[in-house]
């Protein structure tokens, strides 16, 4: 049994008043602690799939498992990062790391000390104080993620969250990512379009197919940490990604 | 406020009293018709002296600050619930509308016979003429909640009430300030409007004493001070709120 299991999911979109057959079935386990990126054409259906494992979609058929238990609703034992950070721009940096916290009734001495250690460990504490305007994407980034940690959820979902980062703050996050990881041993479910990031960061990578998407192949990335772009040993990695992707074009 | 642009401002209005007192001076038209700027000046100053202005004015805000609370309150849940409920929107969203072009003085006759000449018929017709802009606005800020804002909120574990009160109202809240600013034009319109009516203390009844009397420069002193309170209302209450909001909000 794996931490978060997705059996047999299929969605389908409204395109042109007609239902489209995005998701076909796709079966998922990932074990706890494991580091899964997701990869796919665009129009598969990863960003959905990994709404419904965060609850926040409801699937047509199948369903999501945590811990073994059937998943209905979304909730802080999965906590979702946002491609756009999705910050509410009325709270200060410290603020929206506390969110879930305060939701969840911790008393705010508590909250704070919990804030400070994910504050320290994004090297967000001068911007404590700020506001998410104040901060560049790359920053903002880094508030999302300190927000999901402090949840300390079962598994984090992460939806693209360096799609819109300039390379060198992504090179950056990435290997920041990977030492997040190591520290706090989460499992991580991460869906990227960028297949040299999906082989800096996954333990394991699992390709969807064209829609209806299903997993079309699972690879396991057994290399040393913390891994860099630019390392050339990752290449054949990236080749046989690539090639999994390439196998099916568009029907 | 730039020194250059307060300098323009006070020109112009001389420039206004002294326009006014040269065409006084002309004795066109008689000074119960056409008073001069001192005789209104005048008014005031009696006004202030023997504390009736104050009173007067004490009375209309009294009643707005009443009419626009409800206005505000009522405006807010109603909006959020038409923006978060389909059929709420589908059903009293298009009545909202309606209502909304009924100028605040019409419900004027519907107050006095409800409650009758009394401080709950004048804030009725306040906060009726107010609410539906603050509705309207709190509608129209939900529905544009970036839907992440709500969906990250959920996935925290936000629910029901906390959902409302720590993202839906914070994340509409500029739009509901326009609300708020429309709301406190109508209610001040309503205010006034309905003491004219009605006749029962404020500055509205000021101002309809000023036409019984046949007291033009007291007519227009009263129309002077409720100018200056919406001036100073806008300007300083509603501006400053705007401002401190778009700065936090990272609008502007």
């Amino acid at each position: 049994m794996g931490k978060i299991e997705a059996k047999n999911i299929i969605k389908y979109f409204q395109h042109d008043g007609k239902p489209l057959k995005a998701i076909g079935g796709v079966n998922l386990t990932v074990d706890d602690g494991e580091f899964v990126c997701i990869v796919g054409p665009s129009g598969c259906g990863k960003s959905t799939f990994l709404r419904i494992l965060a609850g926040l979609e409801k699937p047509d058929d199948g369903e999501v498992l945590l811990d073994g238990k059937k998943l209905v609703n979304t909730g802080p034992d999965r906590i979702m990062v946002f491609q756009e950070g999705a910050l509410f721009p009325w709270l200060t940096v410290e603020d929206n790391v506390e969110y879930g916290l305060k939701v969840a009734g911790i008393p705010e001495n508590e909250r704070h000390d919990i804030s400070k250690r994910y504050l320290d460990m994004m090297q967000l504490s001068q911007f404590a104080n700020s506001y998410t305007y104040q901060l560049s994407t790359g920053m903002k980034q880094r508030v999302a993620i300190a927000r999901a940690l402090v949840m300390d959820p079962d598994v984090l979902l992460m939806d693209e969250p360096f799609a819109a980062l300039d390379s060198q703050t992504r090179d950056l996050l990435l290997v920041e990512m990977q030492m997040i990881w190591q520290k706090t041993k989460k499992t991580i479910i991460f869906v990227t379009h960028n297949v040299p990031e999906a082989a800096v960061l996954g333990s394991r990578v699992a390709v969807f197919s064209h829609r209806p998407s299903v997993v079309k192949k699972s690879l396991d990335i057994d290399y040393k940490r913390p891994r860099v772009a630019e390392d050339e040993n990752l290449g054949k990695f990236e080749k046989q990604i690539l090639a999994a992707l390439r196998h099916q074009g568009p029907k | 406020m730039k020194a250059n642009l307060l300098g323009k401002k006070i020109a112009f209005y001389v420039l206004i009293i002294i326009v006014w007192q040269v065409i006084d001076s002309a004795e066109i038209w008689p000074d119960n018709i056409f008073p001069s700027p001192i005789e209104v000046g005048e008014d005031l100053l009696y006004g202030i002296s023997d504390g009736s202005l104050f009173y007067g004015i004490g009375t209309s805000m009294w009643r707005l600050v009443i009419g626009l609370s409800i206005a505000i309150g009522g405006g807010m849940l109603l909006g959020i619930f038409m923006a978060r409920v389909e059929t709420v929107n589908q059903t009293i969203g298009s009545l909202v509308l309606g209502l909304q072009s009924i100028p605040s003085v019409a419900w004027v006759p519907l107050a006095i016979l409800w409650f009758g000449l009394s401080d709950s018929g004048i804030i009725f017709v306040t906060a009726i003429g107010a609410i539906f802009a603050v509705t309207i606005n709190t509608y129209t800020g939900v529905k544009n909640i970036d839907p992440s804002f709500i969906e990250a909120a959920r996935n925290m574990g936000a629910k029901g009430g906390q959902l409302i009160t720590t993202i839906l109202i914070p994340a509409a809240f500029p739009y509901m300030i326009s609300g708020f600013k429309q709301g406190w034009a109508f209610a001040w319109r309503g205010v006034i409007g309905a003491e004219l009516l009605f006749s029962f203390l404020g500055l509205g009844f000021l101002l309809n004493v000023g036409r019984q009397l046949n007291d033009v420069s007291q007519v227009i002193a009263m129309m002077l001070v409720i100018m200056g309170i919406g001036i100073l209302i806008d300007g300083f209450v509603f501006k400053k709120l705007e401002d401190k909001v778009m700065t936090k909000w990272g609008l502007r």
